[in-house]
C-alpha cells in the first residue's frame, strides 16, 4: 500500500492515518479472536454507512465534471452490490440489518451527506478518497484466510486497488485548498468507527 | 398536539439539560468566564447553520404563510446573533475563526444532512428542540436573577417574549406540517441529545 500511503493526503495527516487504520477490531481478526457481538455489531453498522455513503455519493456525482463521473459511477454500482452483499450475509448468518445507528455511526453518515450538499465536488472526491483508502489499507494489512476470509478480500482485492487508485488520480487532477481539512475529518471519523465496533 | 407529545416524550433529555452543571453554573452565576466564552463561540457557528437550515427549510415551502415564519425566525437568529456579537466584544472572544467541537458539528452536520435531503416536517423536527429548550432553560433560570447577575444578558434574551413567541410559533407549524412517525421523533430527540451534549463540550476542552 506503499503508493497510497506516501501521497501528500496521507503524509499530511500524520498520526491520524494510522489511527484510522489500525484497531483493535482488525487485530483480533488477525488473531483469531473476534468476539461475535463485536462483529454483528460491524456488520449491521457497516451496512447502515454504507447506506448513508450511497446517498453521499450520489449526490457526489451529480455534482462532479463528466471526465470524472466514470469511477464513481463505477464506485456506486459496486457499493449497491455491496449492500446485497451485506443482506445476504446477514441472512445466512442469523443477523438482524435492522437496528438503531449508533451515535458513531450517525455522525460519519450525517457529515457525508452534510458534505455533499455544501462541498465542492474537488473536496468530496477527497472525502471517498479518505473512505475507500483508509478501509483499503486497514483490510490488506490482514492475510484473506481464516473465518473472516471473504470480509479481508472484499477490501484488499485488485480492482478495489485501481478504484481507489484512480480515486487518489482524481483528487491530484482536481485539487483544491479545503482538501486536506476535510481528508482529515474523514480520517477522524473512520478511527471512531474502528472503536466503537470494539467498544460498542 | 404533536408538539406537546414530542415533549413530553423526551423530557428525560430536558431535565438533565436543565440539572447539567453547565446551566446550574449559568443559574448561580458561578459558571467559569472560559467556559462561558468557549460555548459562546460555538454557539454563534452553530447558529449561522440554524440559518441556513430555516432557508433550505423555506426553500422547501409551498405556503407563503410557512415562507414568512421563515423569514421572520431567520431575522431572530440573527438578532440572537447580536447577542453573541455583543458577548464577543466584551469578552474578546474571536467568533471569525471558530473551530467546531465534535459535539458541534454532529449538531450541525445532522441539521445540514436533514434540512438538504430531508423533508419539511423533518426539518422542522430537527429544529423545534433547540427553540422550545431555550425557552424553557430561560424561564427556569428567570428566577435566578438579581441585580449584577453575571449572565442576565443570556436568561434575560431566552426569557422574554421576544424568544418565546417564534418558539410557539415554530411548534404550531410543526403541528402543521408534521404527523407522529419514527423519522420525526428520531429527528426531534436526537437533536435534544445533540443540545445536551452541547452543553458538556464546553467544560470537557482544557483551556
Amino acid at each position: 500500500m506503499r503508493e497510497f500511503e506516501q501521497s501528500t493526503l496521507i503524509v499530511r495527516a500524520g498520526d491520524l492515518w494510522s489511527q484510522a487504520t489500525k484497531a483493535q477490531f482488525l487485530s483480533a481478526i488477525r488473531d483469531g479472536n473476534l468476539p461475535q457481538e463485536a462483529f454483528s455489531r460491524w456488520l449491521a453498522q457497516d451496512y447502515l454507512f454504507a447506506r448513508g455513503a450511497t446517498t453521499f455519493l450520489a449526490v457526489t456525482i451529480a455534482k462532479t465534471p463528466r471526465p470524472a463521473q466514470k469511477v464513481l459511477i463505477w464506485g456506486l454500482t459496486a457499493l449497491d452490490l455491496e449492500l446485497d452483499w451485506f443482506e445476504e450475509n446477514a441472512q445466512k448468518r442469523g443477523l438482524d440489518l435492522n437496528v438503531a445507528p449508533h451515535q458513531t455511526c450517525r455522525r460519519y453518515v450525517d457529515f457525508l451527506v452534510a458534505s455533499a450538499y455544501s462541498q465542492p465536488f474537488e473536496v468530496l472526491l477527497a472525502i471517498l478518497y479518505g473512505a475507500e483508502v483508509s478501509y483499503l489499507c486497514a483490510w490488506s494489512a490482514l492475510e484473506a484466510t481464516g473465518p473472516y476470509a471473504e470480509f479481508i478480500h472484499r477490501w484488499s482485492n485488485a480492482q478495489f486497488v485501481e478504484y481507489v487508485r484512480q480515486l487518489l488520480r482524481l483528487c491530484e487532477q482536481y485539487p483544491h485548498a479545503d482538501q486536506q481539512a476535510q481528508f482529515n475529518e474523514v480520517l477522524r471519523h473512520e478511527r471512531d468507527f474502528w472503536r466503537m465496533t470494539w467498544e460498542g | 398536539m404533536l408538539h406537546g407529545l414530542l415533549w413530553q416524550l423526551n423530557s428525560e433529555i430536558t431535565r438533565r439539560c436543565l440539572e447539567h452543571p453547565f446551566v446550574r453554573g449559568l443559574a448561580d452565576g458561578t459558571l467559569e468566564r472560559e467556559v462561558f466564552k468557549r460555548y459562546v463561540a460555538q454557539d454563534a457557528f452553530f447558529l449561522r447553520t440554524f440559518l441556513r437550515a430555516y432557508a433550505l427549510a423555506a426553500a422547501k415551502s409551498d405556503d407563503l404563510e410557512h415562507v414568512r415564519l421563515f423569514h421572520q425566525l431567520m431575522a431572530g437568529v440573527v438578532d440572537e446573533l447580536k447577542l453573541h456579537a455583543g458577548y464577543a466584544a466584551k469578552l474578546g472572544i474571536d467568533l471569525g475563526h471558530v473551530e467546531p467541537y465534535p459535539a458541534t458539528s454532529a449538531y450541525t452536520n445532522f441539521l445540514l444532512r436533514i434540512a438538504w435531503h430531508g423533508s419539511l416536517a423533518e426539518i422542522v423536527a430537527a429544529m423545534v428542540p433547540c427553540m422550545r429548550l431555550y425557552t424553557f432553560l430561560g424561564s427556569e433560570l428567570s428566577g435566578s436573577l438579581r441585580p449584577e447577575h453575571p449572565y442576565e444578558d443570556w436568561i434575560k434574551t431566552y426569557s422574554s417574549d421576544d424568544f418565546r413567541a417564534p418558539a410557539r410559533q415554530l411548534e404550531s407549524l410543526l403541528d402543521n406540517v408534521a404527523v407522529d412517525c419514527p423519522t420525526g421523533r428520531d429527528a426531534y430527540r436526537y437533536a435534544m441529545q445533540c443540545e445536551l451534549d452541547f452543553f458538556s463540550a464546553p467544560m470537557e476542552v482544557p483551556p
